[in-house]
């Protein structure tokens, strides 16, 4: 019984990274359109940045808020020189922009950082705490409680704040945004640089963990494009239940499932997908989202 | 005193010129319709006021020149453009809509009580104002656009289509609110109606356009009286 | 070289046309000698090159043709390549290893379609990046079939005694013969009414459905033939590399493979040639720059192509073949002659080792 709790509670941990990373998704695709492959490999470039930092003597808390600045600037700026090109036009080849960006992100990491795995400290102790006789680390409590107030900010910020009201019009409609005089090409570039910096507090939650290689989310994204799918495009909180769902399955398949086990748990989110779609044959993305920014 | 001046105005998407030569005047406080058969060109002489269409000629709001600059700064002069299919925001509500239509204004209170006036205005929205705008019937939608565009507090209301789709008496009451807006706010209005007769009900004066041209203007009693232009550009 | 120009841009009609039914003839003769002249470390590389163009083909009929972005391709060739190794190794009839090595991941490719077709849009991109991820594990996983980690090798397709052929030329043979075959077959299909029934899916599927076409079932049958298409090549890979690991499918190359097709030219048969040239031959040239900027430079080639070629290098061969005579006039003598005789000089000159195989 213990583990079993353990297990649930890890894997709403690592759960919230993929939803941090999937979060980071819908706000792109609800500000463009378009599902940004890139969105791992611009956390990871973000973990180096803080990890480069951290290597300069600056203090883990502030090398992390700096990543998270950083990442937001960058975020902006591949929107304005790289995607806004691709934004209104086929979004096949807008995907296949991102991923063009992902291998270039991979190339420059590996290239300035190589491709060893490097030491990532953790904002949280790896001590357990005891509750009801079970044991927990601070960092999976750490870990899932950051993702939560994360998550609570953004849905703060589009549901009651004018920035947030404007990104989601521009969203819907830029033509009519722009006729009410919301200045949209600034707006998307806001979109991505929230995303990009969401990104980077998941890299920087991550990275103690999988210790920091350039390849470090790239099963993350994988999880993350997986709760998009079964939470729905449009539903932030779809999406967080979704992945927080991936991660407590994952982590019981591969301890009460032989056949499924460490090495294949990421097939999990997958035979999920696969077995909803025979349940809701009309597909995930058919109208009826019910939860609403 | 002009507030807005359309002189020789081309336009066109692509290679296809769409517009050649459209001249206009919207004196301050009045309101001028564009009438025409379909594909004569008057959605995009909109179009090309709010600078959604690669123009040529000469655009002069309110003393300045505005060809060529961004929409969205085009709006923030006071131009509000409600366009043809309406343009709500499909998955805000009808107050997050108007909320949209107040973005550039950072007087809170005028914004709430602008949008007692919208209600005022369209009561129809009254009891849908927490409903998504995409939930809305036709006229309603129609009513929130007109609402979400005076919401900026424009000077010039860009009004193209509004009757679109509408049963005449929702097209009606559309109208008759546009005329109740246009006497208590003193906007000024450029009207591009299909159905002549509803324009007349709001506009002063109307140019007619054919294949791209202004070929008729006059104020709309000249223009009510002559049967065969009436006819041939305003069916019926 | 100016005057023969001058001699083409002066053609008639009728001199054209004939020109255009002998350029086929010339390709397969050219096909037919080049393996005979060339050194083994090249014809090594030509048959890289088919293994992979004929992949890239495969994920042009889904992605290219049909417009459903797949980042799996790799994963069935993968697989066709362990069908091939295991068969191969149990000494099955080749003739059975192949027709597996096509069927198992066209069914394969089926299955996953029926469920990701269902999404529809960008969700087929997400759920078969699922492909590689969940691949590697599996591969090492299931250690019976496929060596694990360790992965299999499996040697077959020695040139036979009649041929009097050294092993790399017939290898080569047998590439060309099984990738031109492919090739000629997915040509016709993509020219034929399929091709313009897929043309209207990719572009519109409403449009598609409002005639009466079911998107999903052309989506389906699509990336059913790219599985299939991908298996084939991963035979040939078996013949030309002899051996594959979980590594053969990893998401990088899934990657790799995707942006050889797009810079190649998506929806161009040319231009899976070409992919396949990219996906070969480029890391090979950035390996000898700096093996740790490989990557970087493959982002950076991919985000140049799109920006500046969106229609990829066969873009600028299209041209060559349309407007023959505008192109006669203008245009500055073809760039590829010179490369391709320093190469195959460099090349001749590199101490040949010993060929296997009966002289």
């Amino acid at each position: 019984m213990a583990t079993f709790i353990q297990l649930i509670v890890d894997g709403l941990s690592t759960g919230s990274v993929y939803a941090a990373i999937a979060l980071a998704l819908v706000l792109v695709h609800q500000a463009t359109g378009l599902i940004n492959f890139a969105q791992g490999g611009m956390a990871v470039l973000a973990a180096y940045s803080a990890w480069w930092l951290l290597s300069r003597g600056v203090p883990l808390v502030l090398a992390i808020s700096a990543s998270v600045l950083l990442s937001f600037a960058f975020g902006a700026v591949v929107e304005r020189w790289l995607m806004r090109r691709f934004e209104r036009g086929d979004p096949d080849t807008a995907v296949v922009v991102t991923i063009g960006l992902l291998t270039l992100i991979t190339g420059v990491c590996g290239w300035l950082f190589t491709y060893n795995n490097q030491q990532f400290p953790s904002l949280f102790s790896l001590d357990a705490v005891t509750f009801l006789g079970v044991s927990v680390s601070q960092r999976s409590i750490g870990t899932t409680v950051v993702i939560v107030v994360v998550m609570l900010l953004l849905q703060a910020l589009f549901a009651g704040t004018k920035l947030g009201l404007a990104l989601r019009a521009v969203a819907i409609n830029p033509q009519s945004a722009a006729f009410s005089g919301l200045p949209v090409e600034r707006l998307l570039m806001v979109g991505w640089g929230l995303a990009a910096a969401l990104g980077a507090i998941a890299g920087a939650l991550v990275a103690p963990q999988l210790t920091l290689t350039p390849g470090m989310l790239d099963n993350a994204l994988v999880y993350a494009l997986a709760a998009v799918i079964l939470g729905g495009l449009s539903s932030p909180i779809g999406v967080v239940v979704a992945a927080w769902m991936i991660g407590v399955l994952e982590n019981l398949a591969a301890v009460y499932v032989p056949l499924i086990g460490y090495d294949l748990k990421v097939a999990v989110p997958f035979i999920l997908i696969f077995v909803v779609l025979v349940v809701r044959p009309q597909g995930l993305f058919g109208r009826k989202t019910v939860v609403r920014v | 005193m002009t507030l807005l001046e359309l002189e020789d105005v081309t336009a066109s998407y692509g290679p296809v010129q769409v517009l050649d030569g459209v001249s206009l005047s919207v004196p301050e406080n009045g309101a001028v319709g564009i009438l025409g058969a379909n594909g004569a060109g008057k959605t995009t002489t909109l179009r090309a006021i709010s600078a959604t269409v690669r123009t040529g000629g000469r655009i002069v709001f309110d003393g300045e020149d505005i060809r060529g600059r961004r929409p969205d700064k085009v709006a923030a002069l006071g131009i509000a453009h409600v366009p043809e299919g309406r343009g709500t925001f499909g998955d805000l509500t009808v107050r997050e809509n108007l909320r949209v239509g107040a973005y550039l204004r950072k007087d809170r209170k005028g914004i709430e009580s602008d949008i007692e006036y919208c209600l005022d205005l369209f009561p129809n929205l009254q009891d849908r104002i927490r409903s998504n705008a995409s939930a809305l019937s036709g006229g309603e939608q129609q009513m929130l656009a007109v609402g979400r565009a005076i919401m900026s507090k424009p000077r010039l209301l860009l009004l193209d289509e509004a009757s679109l789709g509408l049963a005449p008496t929702t097209a009606k009451a559309v109208y008759d609110a546009i005329r109740r807006l246009r006497i208590e706010s003193g906007i000024a209005m450029v009207v591009v109606e299909q159905n002549a007769n509803l324009a007349f009900t709001v506009v002063d004066s109307a140019t007619v356009l054919e294949t791209g041209r202004s070929v008729l203007t006059g104020t709309s009693a000249e223009l009510r009286g002559m049967d065969e232009i009436r006819r041939a550009y305003l069916g019926g | 070289m100016a005057g023969a120009r001058m001699t083409t841009a002066a053609l008639s009609d009728r001199q054209r046309s004939w020109l255009r039914r002998a350029g086929p003839l010339l390709l397969v003769v050219v096909l037919v000698v080049v393996p005979l002249v060339f050194p083994e470390s090249v014809n090594e590389t030509i048959a890289r090159i088919g293994v992979f163009a004929v992949a890239v083909l495969g994920l042009n009929v889904v992605m290219g043709y049909a417009g459903q972005v797949s980042l799996g391709q790799i994963f069935f060739l993968g697989l066709g390549a362990y069908v091939t190794a295991y068969g191969v190794s149990n000494d099955w009839n080749i003739v059975v290893v192949f027709v597996l090595a096509c069927l198992i991941p066209a069914f394969v490719g089926l299955l996953v379609a029926l469920a990701a077709a269902r999404l529809g849009g960008l969700a087929i991109a997400m759920v078969t990046v699922a492909l590689p991820i969940v691949g590697v594990p599996l591969a090492k996983r299931l250690s019976e079939f496929t060596g694990g980690s360790q992965g299999l090798s499996a040697r077959f397709g020695d040139a036979p005694e009649w041929s009097g052929l050294y092993d790399d030329q017939w290898r080569l043979y047998l590439v060309l013969a099984i990738g031109g075959a492919v090739f000629l077959l997915t040509r016709n299909l993509v020219r034929g009414k399929y091709g313009r029934v897929l043309g209207i899916v990719k572009k519109n599927e409403n449009v598609a459905s409002s005639v009466g076409i079911s998107p999903y079932r052309y989506k389906v049958l699509a990336f059913t033939l790219a599985s299939l298409i991908g298996g084939v090549s991963g035979f040939l890979y078996m013949l030309v590399i002899q051996y594959t690991s979980p590594e053969t499918m990893s998401f990088g190359h899934s990657i790799q493979l995707l942006a050889a097709m797009v810079i190649g030219g998506a929806a161009s048969i040319v231009g899976s040639v070409l992919g396949g040239a990219y996906y070969v031959l480029v890391p090979q040239l950035t390996n000898l720059v700096d093996p740790s900027l490989t990557a970087l430079l493959q982002g950076a080639v991919l985000l140049v192509v799109l920006f500046v070629l969106p229609g990829g290098l066969a873009s600028l061969a299209r041209p060559l073949g349309r407007g023959r005579r505008s192109r006669a006039r203008h245009d500055p003598a073809p760039l590829i002659t010179p490369s391709a005789t320093t190469k195959s000089g460099s090349a001749a000159d590199t101490p040949e080792t010993e060929r296997q195989g009966h002289p």
